[in-house]
């Protein structure tokens, strides 16, 4: 059976794939670029020892794999009584890792800010929270935009993992049309086309917001 | 920007060739040609007990003691290949392998691509909840309740059997969960994640008496189907070589002497072409 | 847990290391290959490696190493998994140590490539004297990271029938039903191996920075 018709048979599959693997990456920024930034502001007003320990701890979020996370989320909660359903299982690993990641780009990123800024603004009175919601985070926001981007692509790639765990995203999709069709070639393919497909995308939506910011 | 367009129109071109152009090509080779290289390339299941599963890094199994005897009868090599369940069948069809060594479930639908040799055993697919749970205790109780199977397995096949039955008692299928390999199926089964799980009765029977505190098993939810080695279609030198093998072991007691050994019990009255369960 | 688990977790991890060192040390250099291609903007090649980065870059592991094992067999190169996997691995982090050289080898600027041509030197002494010594040290960084990434991300190759660390772990979870253990072990293992490899980094870094005065991004 030609390729192209095997995979357009199967186009529901790959369809709610594709809406899955969408969802994920979706959520996942939504909940842990918020969720770093609130880390990142909670942990620069933090006393040092504080600020360390959370610096570490996102440094060995950072040194483990995301596969293993995964597997101890999804088969290893359940013994201690936290037993999630696929999807949420693995967008809890999504985020929680992610957060880390996006948290260190964050911390790296606002070295590089001038200072001067801050100084001003505290000069003018600005309260802690309007400080960071004007002038912190727009900075922090476009100057980091492109390894956000970068880190948003990893999240798509991370999201691919999640099939062991029996999520049903594109990857398994494929795996599932070429198991059946025993037609491994057009599937993953297709597999690979919308994966490419989604992280330009990811490459324009950055650009965009980059010059929006930027303006 | 040129360049981007440039990159981006090559690729969107070459995927579209490609995905027209493919069509799956069985090169699998002849029985003359596997003797002539001196070699035959087999592929395993790597944890399907009783068939074939993996203790230590030791294989062990119905399959890999048929495969011992195999070696002793033939002089050309065997180069066994144990990998993931959803590489096996996909893997005959493109010629990848020559047999797929394990214990393929016959249905109709594969038999369009695959040619099956004398089954090795019968393997009806049947039902297996957790022992503690009350609330299953017939097929008809199966309703609405997620069963978890195995991506591309004879257990996914057989939910379009079990959806007749249910309907016939007023019932309907639950969710249904795709695990890459039974264990995990099982795992998810011990925890609370699926209510029940579905395989051949062999393979549930060997899991049952591994953890009797766990699991119990339950009855038929598909129609008698056997389990035989497989081919990619058409490979009639290849299949009458295997059946060879199989009347041998069948005639000389030591098939049923391994299916006592791993499964508990000897199928004796086998047929000897697997009829095409659904 | 066994010690008899403890053991096979171990050897997962060695496996998965093994695999991560070959495709590092199999990587680096046809990156750098492909780098060139692109640097000296070679005719077919250097087309054919742009495509073939923005291919590479945006698929994941899992579905690289289940394309290579699976679609490849159809058009003649049949791999075992250890070699389909080693060559998803190379694959992928080739493509990233491409982009990783060129980014390194644009902040060396063109005066000096025209200096060496003024010397009389020849386009592979220009590479090797003045442009090569600069190249790994600002890339060393950005280098190793990617290693980092690497090894992270060898796991995903336990898909196609690899018993990694993740695949030992998940087979004593099965033994056992109490799978727990087996993943806290794991990860705590492959975890600290990795911590050790970033540790490493950072030193390699901090001299480099020290002794060169490169500070790398």
């Amino acid at each position: 059976m030609n390729g192209l018709a095997i995979v357009w048979d199967a186009k529901d599959i790959f369809f709610s794939g594709a809406l899955t693997t969408l969802a994920l990456i979706g959520v996942c920024l939504a909940l842990s670029i918020p969720m770093a930034m609130l880390a990142y502001m909670f942990l620069s007003e933090s006393p040092t020892p504080l600020a360390k320990f959370g610096r570490l701890t996102a440094d060995s979020l950072r040194c483990v794999p995301f596969l293993l996370f995964a597997y101890l989320v999804y088969y290893g909660l359940p013994e201690l009584g936290l037993r999630l359903e696929p999807f949420a299982a693995g967008l809890f690993t999504l985020v929680f890792y992610n957060t880390a990641y996006f948290f260190e780009i964050f911390r790296t990123q606002a070295q590089a800010i001038p200072p001067e800024t801050r100084v001003a603004a505290e000069a003018f009175g600005f309260s802690r929270i309007k400080l960071y919601q004007r002038i912190v985070f727009p900075q922090l926001l476009s100057a980091a935009a492109p390894m956000l981007g970068n880190q948003a692509i990893m999240v798509m790639k991370d999201s691919a993992l999640l099939m062991i765990i029996t999520v049903e995203d594109i990857t398994f999709a494929a795996n599932f049309v070429s198991a059946n069709q025993f037609s491994p070639f057009a599937p993953f393919v297709l597999a690979m086309v919308l994966y490419w497909l989604f992280s330009l995308s990811i490459d324009l939506t950055v650009s965009r917001l980059n010059r929006n910011f930027t303006k | 920007m040129l360049n981007k367009q440039f990159s981006t129109r090559a690729i969107t071109a070459i995927a579209a060739l490609v995905l027209f152009f493919n069509t799956s090509a069985a090169s699998a080779a002849t029985l003359e040609e596997i003797q002539a290289k001196g070699l035959m390339i087999v592929a395993t299941e790597d944890d399907y007990k009783p068939f074939e599963f993996v203790v230590d890094g030791k294989p062990m199994g119905l399959d890999h003691e048929l495969l011992a005897l195999y070696r002793k009868q033939v002089s050309h090599k065997v180069d066994q290949q144990i990998i993931p369940w959803s590489g096996l069948l996909p893997g005959v069809t493109t010629g990848k392998y020559d047999v797929a060594l394990t214990a393929v479930v016959v249905t109709a639908e594969r038999a369009k691509s695959l040619d099956f040799t004398m089954p090795i055993a019968e393997n009806t697919q049947y039902y297996v909840a957790r022992a503690d749970d009350a609330s299953i205790k017939s097929v008809a109780d199966l309703n609405g309740k997620v069963v978890g199977v195995q991506a591309g397995g004879g257990s996914f096949t057989a939910l379009t059997n079990l959806r007749k039955l249910l309907a016939t008692s007023g019932g309907s299928l639950g969710r249904v969960v795709q695990y890459r390999s039974f264990p995990e199926a099982y795992q998810d089964l011990a925890n609370g994640r699926t209510d029940y799980v579905v395989n051949g009765v062999v393979n549930l029977t060997s899991l049952v008496k591994d953890q009797p505190q766990r699991f119990k098993l339950g009855t038929a939810v598909g129609v008698p189907t056997y389990a035989a080695w497989a081919v990619a279609k058409g490979n009639a030198s290849l299949l009458a070589h295997l059946n060879e093998f199989m009347a041998k072991v069948r005639a000389d007691g030591s098939l049923f002497a391994l299916q006592q050994k791993w499964i508990g019990r000897g199928f004796k009255d086998m047929p000897t072409v697997a009829p095409l369960g659904e | 847990m066994t010690a008899a688990a403890y053991l096979t977790l171990l050897y997962g991890a060695g496996t998965t290391m093994a695999l991560s060192i070959a495709a590092i040390a199999v990587g680096l250099p046809l990156g750098l290959l492909m780098a060139l291609a692109r640097w000296r903007r070679l005719p077919i090649a250097n087309g054919l490696v742009k495509v073939y980065i923005s291919v590479m870059r945006p698929t994941p592991m899992i579905t690289l190493c289940l394309f290579v094992f699976f679609v490849l067999p159809t058009v003649g190169l049949d791999l075992s998994p250890m070699h389909a996997a080693l060559l998803a691995l190379v694959l992928s982090t080739a493509a990233f140590n491409c982009e990783i050289w060129r980014a390194g080898m644009a902040s060396i600027s063109i005066d000096q490539l025209e200096a060496g041509a003024a010397f009389g030197m020849s386009d592979w002494q220009t590479f090797r004297r003045i442009v090569l010594p600069q190249l790994w040290r600002v890339s060393l960084g950005p280098l190793v990271s990617e290693m980092t990434l690497l090894i992270k991300v060898t796991p995903a190759v336990s898909v196609i029938g690899i018993v990694d660390i993740t695949r030992a772990a998940s087979r004593i979870g099965a033994q056992t039903y109490q799978p727990l253990p087996a993943f806290i072990a794991a990860t705590v293992i492959y975890t600290l191996i990795i911590a050790i490899v970033v540790k490493v980094q950072r030193l390699l870094e901090g001299r480099i920075a020290q002794r060169y005065g490169y500070v790398a991004s």
